[in-house]
């Protein structure tokens, strides 16, 4: 933990539940959207290696 | 053991990053992108025309998150934009940079890797326009505002259109003139009938400083310029006879009501019907007459 923490109040259990229950919920979405876009990219490759070799 | 502080809390939720993004107002930007899509001469392959709509909509939503980093103190004075994630309190004005910058960055290499370097170079132009030409520099500055801050909504089409082309030729740059010379009467329209509170977030809007008439007039003027660039592509011979008739009548009824506004005395926002009905129709106007363009190339391809 840095200063910058240190000097800042800490959280009640409750607003420490809200704030992993966020965290958790970002981190859900965003292993989604990595996901969507290892696909994109695979397609786009597939399409972008189709139309050079044609 | 690492102690969460209380800035830790004031940790984003994923719905507060999407509302960063004004997701209704980037509804008009894709319609009309897909629609500059559609009406270019050429073909694209449906995955990367997807990624090419993904692109603009990411530095859409990337522009509107920085345009909300910058006016967190005008959107928390005003009724409308107060409960958004900044001015309620619900983010730090970081995480809305942040999150702006990363957007622009990653929705112009995905366009310029995916896509071609002109479309990505166009997006990064209108992002720059957005957030800094009229969000920083005009918004505060002028009430032409609207006017010229307007030109970063118009460049959507014309992406759409590079996209597909690889180039830009004169119908792009017209339908890029409809949607210019359509911003100012459809936001002046809805600034007239809600100017307390931009009067009271102190924005320099176009009533606040020149008046109700003088803004009522200008509307007009837009307006006529307005038809003249909406019938122009039908004109010139570039669009068939589907869009040109739709085109016409459209535009007259914009006129008239644009007229209606014109002639309009009335200091009273509850009882101003005319600009109500202007703005309300501002928005199927410009979704109409996209859609006939894209049914006339379909008709006539």
């Amino acid at each position: 933990m840095n200063d910058s923490d240190g000097s800042k109040a800490a959280m009640s259990p409750e607003e420490q539940k809200v704030y992993q229950a966020k965290q958790k919920h970002r981190a859900a979405i965003m292993a989604g959207l990595l996901f969507f876009l290892v696909v994109l990219f695979y397609f786009i490759t597939f399409v972008k290696i189709n139309s050079s070799v044609s | 053991m690492t102690t969460a502080s209380t800035s830790s809390y004031k940790l984003a939720s994923a719905q507060d990053l999407f509302a960063l993004t004004k997701p209704r107002v980037m509804t008009l930007v894709i319609f009309t992108a897909i629609c500059g899509m559609l009406a270019a001469p050429g073909t694209i392959h449906p995955v990367i025309g997807f990624t090419a709509i993904l692109a603009i909509s990411l530095g859409a939503g990337a522009s509107a998150a920085l345009n909300q980093w910058y006016e967190h103190d005008i959107d928390a004075v005003m009724k409308r934009t107060a409960s958004r994630p900044l001015p309620a309190g619900r983010m730090e004005r970081e995480t809305a940079l942040h999150f702006g910058v990363g957007l622009s960055v990653f929705s112009v290499l995905l366009m310029g890797v995916a896509v071609n370097w002109l479309s990505a170079a166009i997006l990064a132009f209108s992002i720059f326009f957005y957030a800094v030409v009229y969000t920083i520099w005009l918004k505060r500055s002028t009430p032409q505002n609207i006017v010229i801050g307007g030109a970063a909504g118009a460049f959507p089409p014309v992406i759409g259109w590079a996209a597909v082309t690889g180039d830009v030729t004169a119908m792009p740059v017209l339908l890029f003139a409809i949607i210019f010379f359509w911003t100012p009467p459809h936001f002046w329209a809805l600034a007239l009938f809600v100017n307390s509170d931009y009067s009271k977030a102190g924005i320099p809007m176009m009533p606040v400083v020149a008046g109700r008439q003088s803004t009522r007039r200008q509307a007009f003027a837009y307006s006529l310029i307005l038809a003249i660039s909406a019938i122009a592509p039908f004109t010139f011979g570039m669009t068939g006879s589907v869009y040109g008739i739709v085109a016409i009548v459209l535009s007259i009824a914009f006129v008239l009501l644009s007229l209606r506004v014109g002639l309009s005395k009335t200091e009273d926002p509850a009882a101003m019907s005319a600009e109500k009905h202007l703005f309300s129709f501002s928005i199927i106007y410009l979704f109409v007459l996209f859609g006939a363009l894209v049914a006339d190339r379909m008709v006539f391809a």
